[in-house]
């Protein structure tokens, strides 16, 4: 059974380099979903901790939220702003690929002196959290628009909350709901920023467009 | 009283709550302003309550060990309202001039009152709570509310500063979850019931069959990343920003309680710390280390400012720095620190208060336009001077007094070096203010730009504004009341001070 946890933990990896590697916002946001959804699912894969409801209602709710709210409050942030491609990050396409390789190569060489102890089914759990923490993190510092960074943050939540998985054999539900509840609230907030700065900045910018015309 | 410590404890965080709410029903700005006094003084009034039931009958533990007030808890509760009945009082005066302008609109007061009170009631979850996973929902929720507190005047520079703060403050909390993560983790081997594995006191108790490695391994994440809330340098970038940016009663919350909440998560931490590795220091030598780079840091900062607003928000570097730092010499500084706590957070949010008023009458917080403010605005001129001398340690404010009692442990315990940069840091800090001080005070306005601000309105209501927080400080740095001495004693002995 630990086939298919390790496949989903490999298409983690994977869209973690789709993140890193397209300019596109829109897509960025539907890989993002994607590898939300896999993430929110991951409790319920077969051959992890036993299967109660309430782990499973969770995870639904998780997949949910990961998987489709959130993206969609970020593609609505997104069609208001008026920026569709990521043009000019700090941290290059190419680079950027190569940092994240050489990130994943730091998280097994990390894991393995770490020695955690690890409660999932999969021993690669632990690796492939550590590789999306510091792709999150990658993304947060590496890119310019405001919803790339957006993603880089949830990409860095999914990391950690894969970490949990692996190491925690259970947190309290009302600790779980909280926690989902405020990362909703903090993607509901920075969709407002997103959609301020913008009205802001082009407001600034239809002014200069007005006294250049005089 | 069975019935009223579980009850109490909640309704301490649900009376903000309310309170936030009610905020958007009400239909005029100066309404709002007069609640959120009203609010706050009947919050004080819990807080008092369930701050003589822990001073009397030792901490409450209620609502199946979910909630907690402890010494250290309920001081800290205690400092949390002193500074939000000052930013209530200040604020009413604040808006009023906006409001006359009509930029302080209705809608805009409705938000400002909510997330005010909202803010207050996630930083009350922090204290109150006794699970550090609730603990991480307040800490998070305090940086969602308190966003859009910064851009209250939206402009393209404090729309930056939020976003700065957003991100930098949320990636800091995740950190932080990474910790409390390892924590549970760490608890796999002591045996306790997975649901309980995250309250503090359970932990406590079986501190002794902790994984060490794993609980250290935590205790850096927790450090780093509620670091980055408390702006412990070197994550402290979003801080000047935020403070700079914000209107002068919100840059008060900032300063006096919010960098305190977030450095409360660390100190409730370090017992367990401690007390897992077996009293060796470790814990507190990390302290130490970030408690000196920040103060060091923000001496070089202070130096070559010329934002009033960015100075004082350095200086909450310097400060925070000054109480992390006492914190980690452990002994009689964990008590210094804790005092140190109390004198700065009144000095600090009365003298961002004030430097809001001052810039608000200059139209700008640069301090080489904002000169000869003693005769311009005296009221707000003269607190500000005043704060910004109690800041730096003039001799009879309490704060010299408390950094004092740091600089002595420090020589005391043999730590010459750690003394030795907390004197050079200190020195820096007091020549940098001091001669900004000076220029603000005495030189005169250059050429006629002075004409078109006019003088500002001096009401005599303002005077106690600044009259009283100065004078709890005199008072305090002269003779401490005895029970406010066993207070912080019995807070300090918690985190590891005198017992």
């Amino acid at each position: 059974m630990n086939l298919l946890m390790d496949s989903i933990l490999v298409l983690l990896i994977i869209a973690s380099f789709m993140l890193l590697s397209s300019s596109r916002l829109s897509t960025c946001i539907k890989i993002g979903a994607l590898q939300g959804l896999m993430v929110g699912l991951l409790p319920i894969v077969p051959g992890g901790s036993a299967l109660t409801y309430r782990v499973t209602a969770i995870a639904v709710v998780i997949a949910g939220m990961k998987g489709f709210v959130f993206p969609y409050l970020l593609s609505r942030t997104l069609r208001e702003s008026n920026t569709f491609k990521e043009t000019s990050p700090y941290v290059g396409y190419t680079a950027s690929i190569f940092i994240g390789i050489l990130s994943l190569v730091a998280s097994f060489w990390l894991d393995s002196r770490l020695r955690l102890p690890v409660a999932a089914a999969s021993r690669l759990v632990i690796p492939v959290a550590f590789s999306m923490m510091m792709t999150g993190l990658l993304m947060i510092m590496g890119r310019r628009t405001a919803v790339n960074q957006v993603i880089g943050y949830l990409v860095m939540e999914n990391g950690i909350y894969t970490f949990g998985l692996a190491i925690v054999r259970d947190v309290p539900l009302l600790v779980e709901v909280g926690v989902l509840m405020d990362m909703f609230v903090a993607v509901f907030v920075m969709g407002i920023a997103i959609y301020r700065i913008n009205r802001e900045f082009d407001h600034i910018d239809s002014d200069q467009l007005n006294t250049l015309k005089g | 009283m069975a019935i009223n410590t579980n009850l109490i404890l909640p309704l301490l965080v649900a009376l903000p709550v309310i309170f936030a709410g009610v905020c958007q029903l009400l239909s005029s700005a100066v309404v709002i302003l007069r609640f959120c006094v009203a609010g706050v003084v009947l919050v004080a009034f819990l807080v008092c309550w369930a701050v003589a039931m822990v001073f009397h009958n030792g901490a409450i533990i209620a609502d199946g060990k979910w909630l907690m007030l402890d010494s250290l808890s309920a001081y800290h509760a205690v400092v949390m309202i002193i500074v939000f009945v000052i930013s209530a009082l200040f604020a009413v005066g604040y808006f009023s001039d906006e409001i006359d302008k009509n930029e302080f609109t209705v809608k805009i007061a409705r938000r400002y009152g909510s997330l005010w009170f909202g803010s207050m009631g996630a930083m009350m979850l922090v204290l109150v709570s006794n699970n550090l996973g609730t603990m991480w929902i307040g800490m998070e929720a305090t940086t969602l509310m308190t966003a859009f507190l910064i851009c209250v005047h939206r402009t393209a520079a404090s729309l930056e500063a939020m976003w700065k703060y957003l991100m930098m403050c949320s990636v800091g909390v995740a950190a932080a979850f990474t910790g409390i993560l390892l924590a549970a983790a760490s608890t796999g081997s002591a045996g306790i019931n997975s649901t309980d594995a995250l309250l503090w006191t359970n932990m406590m108790a079986s501190a002794k069959s902790l994984d060490p490695i794993l609980i250290k391994a935590a205790f850096i994440f927790i450090v780093v990343g509620y670091g980055t809330k408390a702006g412990l340098a070197p994550m402290h970038s979003w801080l000047p920003d935020a403070h700079s940016q914000a209107p002068g009663p919100v840059s008060a919350i900032f300063s006096g309680f919010l960098l305190n909440a977030a450095l409360y998560c660390i100190l409730r931490f370090l017992p367990l710390v401690e007390a897992v590795t077996g009293n060796t220091g470790w814990g507190r030598g990390i302290l130490v280390v970030f408690g000196l780079l920040s103060i060091l840091v923000a001496a070089v900062f202070i130096l070559g400012q010329r934002d009033v607003k960015r100075m004082l928000a350095y200086s909450s570097v310097e400060h925070i720095g000054l109480i992390a730092l006492g914190v980690g010499l452990g002994g009689l500084g964990v008590f210094a620190a804790l005092f140190h706590m109390l004198n700065h957070s009144i000095c600090k949010s009365m003298s961002f208060c004030c430097a809001g008023r001052v810039g608000q009458v200059y139209g700008t917080h640069d301090m080489r336009k904002t000169t000869d403010i003693l005769r311009t605005v005296p009221v707000w001129g003269a607190g500000l001077i005043a704060g910004i001398l109690a800041l730096i340690g003039v001799a009879p404010f309490a704060i010299f007094l408390s950094e004092f009692i740091m600089l002595k442990t420090a020589v005391d315990s043999a730590k010459y070096w750690t003394a030795g940069l907390l004197l050079a840091g200190v020195g820096v800090v007091f020549i940098g203010a001091l001669r900004h001080a000076i220029s603000m005070a005495w030189r005169p306005v250059e050429g006629n730009g002075m004409a078109d601000v006019g003088a500002g309105k001096v009401s005599l209501s303002d005077v106690p504004l600044i009259v009283v927080p100065l004078s709890i400080l005199l008072v305090l740095g002269l003779w401490m009341p005895q029970p406010l001495a066993t207070f912080i004693i019995r807070a300090a002995a918690i985190i590891g001070g005198l017992s």
